[in-house]
């Protein structure tokens, strides 16, 4: 399973690789989680706006 | 920008099963590639299988044209659809919901799993239920997460 390893950031959902999330600067990662988004353009995405997102990037809709 | 209102639209692209995310990635790549197709987002839900979600400002044939270039994409569902109906996806319904105290369950993993079981008390925040074995003679509490179990019979207020 792929998925088992890939951790995301707590507090911004960012998919993470590495040891600690490049935007929040946490180790507060989690394997479990759910749902993925693609933002490539944050700026010209309704998507990204309801969900205050700022930053392209991957993302988890739902982190445990 | 202010509050001006895209005119974007939502479209669902057919994958092959479980390479939704791959599918994603690859969508993401591309269009950083190039400049005739716009896609500005990308939504895997977990609830839809086989399909990924492209928020694009563009036309459906666009689209088309996009699904010709990535692997495991297979096709554009026809039409699109307004981001107000994909908007569910993206605040997941936390997997207790529909639980309440009283409720019968199956627990259907873990060392329990098989067990039929009442709920005592639910944790919202922490997706977790605290359970009751129905069989068992003396009450033993145990926790366990809100996805691994399975309503059997629903409380009665919860009708």
């Amino acid at each position: 399973m792929r998925r088992k390893q890939i951790r995301v950031c707590r507090e911004c959902h960012r998919v993470v690789e590495g040891e600690a999330c490049t935007i929040c600067g946490t180790a507060n990662l989690s394997e479990d989680w759910a749902g993925y988004l693609v933002v490539i353009d944050p700026e010209h995405s309704e998507i990204a706006q309801k969900l205050r997102i700022t930053l392209p990037g991957r993302y988890a809709l739902k982190v445990r | 920008m202010g509050m001006s209102e895209y005119q974007n639209k939502i479209y669902a692209i057919k994958t092959t099963a479980k390479q939704e995310r791959t599918v994603a990635d690859n969508i993401e790549r591309l269009i950083r590639e190039q400049s005739d197709i716009h896609v500005v987002a990308v939504i895997v839900p977990e609830e839809l299988k086989g399909y990924v979600l492209v928020e694009s400002p563009g036309s459906i044939a666009r689209i088309e044209q996009l699904v010709e270039m990535i692997p495991h994409a297979r096709a554009v569902v026809r039409g699109a659809t307004a981001l107000s109906e994909v908007e569910h996806f993206l605040v997941p319904k936390p997997v207790v919901s529909g639980i309440t105290e009283g409720t019968i369950v199956e627990i259907i993993a873990g060392p329990f799993k098989g067990e039929k079981a009442v709920v005592k008390r639910i944790d919202v925040g922490k997706e977790e239920i605290t359970v009751e074995l129905y069989e068992s003679m003396v009450p033993i509490p145990i926790t366990v997460r809100g996805d691994s179990v399975r309503v059997v019979e629903r409380s009665e207020e919860a009708g």
